[in-house]
């Protein structure tokens, strides 16, 4: 065991005195985790400033500006108002406001006599989320008025009298249409945009490992150091031993560094820490797997390099690293099966959404189990081919 | 390299059981022998050099010594042990040093030197102990923190050797130590090969320079083209070759066509070019003096301009010539 270890430390030693390996393994995503964190938090906390031109100071004007400014809209919308239309679009056009509401001269009058006098949204460019916000707030609100003015209606055609009028008129507008969907998340808690991608930005970088581990091997080959070691007594199999094992600490150091980050500095939200921990362990076995491959596979230093990078990309690529994988194609949610990463980002995005204890990772940690015994099965196939002449 | 301390001159133990004894070793790859039937023993103490031209088979015979190839068929045996069937015990008596420097340039001289220690399972406080004696040994106690990358060429030399060394070994095998290193290093290198030889290790060194051998070296076994074709000790060597002269004509022209059209002639038993300075022709013939004038006119048929020409005493390179009939250093 001392010879394993001593080649394990060895190898840690040379990676860590490696400037470029702590870049691309410990900072870079902790770096991108950070730039994701801050995109989606801007969704988290969206607001929209809107500017309101009351050009018909009526009754129904009024609703609408009173549902703007209703307590369950006071945390997404800041409502300001503007004498004229012309002053709104500006301040929609280049700030401050995002969004514009005009309601035209005549509107309460409309809303009584049938006579349509539509409202107008102002948007801007820049901001087409807080458009559609208000724009959803203004037909909510006519949907409203015309619910009112159909309830009248059916009163009239039923034979109540003129004379009633603004009595059914104030019952009809303290009437309120029915919620008709309200979201909830079915699992727990929904799963934060860094909750996703900071593993998976964690195992882009760690992939990387790949490349830097067989690079390392072919390296040793070329300098004879490998043929040094292989004079030593040694018994079968502790070089591979000792390098996987540092492939190993390497990958899950790196993992658990992102993990860490994103969750104490950006806020990642998971159910079971010891889930989040058995699925690191999980990927940085696959990371050794697919090493011992490439190794195998590959005839020089550079063949390695180029092979670990393009299994690299197509890792991320398939196992849906770069987007939500419930946002890519049916066939690409499949494709993400054969993956390891793929796996693992299912079961993060299950300890995401709250799920815990072994439903979240059981069928994941099987996953890349099966993935990393079909690499390492194809790797020890094609090493004996090699040594049979 | 530092003088050790309280060094014991140990002769070789001609009569003693061999420390290492290879017998009939064969090595193919492909449809290419690289060692085809060698067989040779070094006794302890003992200096043996393995002489001659690169592709020889020189390093694939140390690496089948040394456990990193196994042979078609054959047996080393290293103070008894079968390196093959028993390769653990047999190879923890081995020190290899490989012709490449074979360290860490990122890890420091010590940590290259503890690294390789610790393969072969040394007690900590031993590996340390040792770890400053070898230091002491190669020079190097003073750079014992700097890392390797920052080392010169001659110390990175030494300190290859020294990694060699630090488990001990009773069998020291060095792969063309002295290949690319200036002349200051490589007389370093020698006289600690002729220390670690005076205190009882036995020593395998291969080489293409016989000088080296012919220094360093208590017999001298030399390969060409995968088979050992002479062994002895460097006198018995030159004795092969005693009744015969060396005649070395610095020359200019087409040198290759003047040492094949030497060749031709009955009295020359082996004729070859040597580029590594000016162009000299070697050749061994029997009676130069008598032979010398067609020796020029043959250079004048060949349009070879013959700037000087020497007779000298045979040796190594002589002995080389004389049994392939090409010179050493192709």
């Amino acid at each position: 065991m001392r010879p394993v270890l001593a080649i394990a430390l060895k190898d840690l030693r040379q990676r860590l005195r490696d400037r470029s390996a702590w870049v691309i393994v410990f900072l870079a995503p902790v770096v991108i985790t950070a730039l994701m964190s801050m995109a989606f938090s801007g969704t988290a906390a969206f607001h929209a400033k809107v500017a309101v031109v009351d050009l018909d100071h009526g009754t129904a004007a009024a609703g609408l500006l009173q549902t703007l400014r209703s307590p369950q809209l006071a945390d997404t919308v800041s409502v300001r108002s503007y004498p004229a239309t012309e002053e709104a679009a500006q301040a929609v056009r280049h700030g401050p406001e995002q969004a514009g509401i005009v309601i035209p001269a005549g509107f309460t009058a409309a809303v009584a006599g049938g006579r349509p006098e539509p409202v107008t949204v102002l948007s801007s460019v820049d901001y087409p989320l807080q458009a559609q916000l208000a724009n959803a707030v203004a037909t909510s609100f006519v949907a409203q008025v015309n619910a009112d003015r159909l309830s009248v209606a059916t009163a009239l055609t039923a034979g109540a009298l003129p004379a009633d009028l603004p009595r059914l008129s104030a019952q009809a507008a303290e009437l309120r249409l029915p919620v008709q969907a309200r979201p909830a998340d079915a699992s727990g808690y929904a799963l934060k945009g860094v909750s996703y991608f900071g593993p998976s930005m964690g195992m882009f970088f760690v992939l990387f490992t790949i490349g830097f581990a067989a690079r390392g091997y072919f390296s040793e080959q070329r300098q004879g150091t490998l043929d040094r070691i292989a004079a030593a007594p040694l018994g079968r199999g502790t070089v591979l031993l000792g390098k996987s094992l540092a492939t190993f600490a390497y990958s899950l150091a790196g993992l658990a560094t992102t993990l860490t980050a994103a969750h104490f500095v950006f806020g990642a939200r998971y159910a079971d820490p010891l889930g989040v921990a058995a699925l690191c362990v999980g990927m940085s076995v696959a990371v050794v797997c697919l090493t011992t491959l490439v190794i195998v596979v590959s005839r020089t230093e550079r063949q390695a390099e180029q092979l670990s990078s393009v299994v690299v990309f197509a890792l991320v690529l398939l196992g849906g690293n770069f987007v939500f994988a419930s946002a890519g194609p049916a066939a690409l949610r499949r494709l993400a099966l054969f993956t390891p990463n793929g796996w693992a980002l299912r079961g993060f995005t299950d300890l995401g959404t709250g799920v815990s204890g072994l439903a979240a990772v059981r069928d994941p940690l099987l996953g890349i189990a099966a993935c990393s015994a079909v690499v390492a099965l194809v790797a020890a196939v094609l090493f004996r081919l090699r040594r049979t002449p | 390299m530092a003088t050790p301390q309280a060094a014991q001159t140990i002769r070789p133990q001609q009569d003693a059981e061999p420390l290492l004894d290879c017998s009939k070793l064969v090595r193919r790859f492909g449809s290419r022998t690289a060692v085809d039937g060698v067989s040779l023993d070094v006794a302890p103490g003992e200096t043996y050099g393995l002489l001659g031209p690169n592709g020889a088979g020189k390093t694939t015979t140390i690496k089948i010594v040394c456990g990193l190839l196994e042979a078609d068929s054959g047996t080393v045996r290293v103070a008894g042990l079968p390196v093959r069937a028993a390769p653990g015990p047999a190879k923890r008596l081995i020190g290899y040093v490989p012709q490449e420097v074979a360290l860490y340039p990122d890890l420091t001289v010590r940590e290259n030197l503890l690294f390789f220690g610790r393969l072969y399972r040394l007690p900590r406080r031993r590996l340390e102990r040792r770890v400053e004696e070898v230091l002491e040994l190669i020079d190097l106690t003073a750079r014992g923190e700097d890392r390797v990358d920052s080392l010169s060429g001659g110390m990175r030399r030494r300190l290859n050797i020294g990694a060699g060394l630090v488990h001990s070994p009773t069998l020291l095998v060095l792969d063309e130590p002295t290949v690319g290193v200036d002349p200051q290093s490589r007389h370093a290198i020698m006289e600690s090969v002729r220390r670690f030889g005076d205190q009882g290790m036995a020593v395998i060194y291969t080489t293409h320079y016989m000088e080296e051998a012919e220094r360093l070296c208590d017999r001298v076994g030399i390969i060409d083209h995968g088979s050992l074709i002479a062994e002895g000790t460097p006198r018995e060597l030159v004795a092969l070759v005693a009744e015969k002269d060396q005649v070395q004509l610095v020359a200019s022209g087409d040198l290759t066509r003047y040492a094949e059209a030497c060749r031709a002639l009955p009295e020359v038993e082996g004729a070859d070019v040597d580029r590594s300075d000016e162009g000299t022709v070697h050749a061994v013939v029997r009676d130069a003096r008598s032979l010398l004038p067609r020796l020029l006119d043959l250079a004048h048929a060949n349009r070879v301009q013959i700037r000087s020409v020497e007779i000298v005493e045979p040796d190594l390179e002589a002995v080389f010539l004389h049994l392939t009939g090409t010179a050493l250093r192709e």
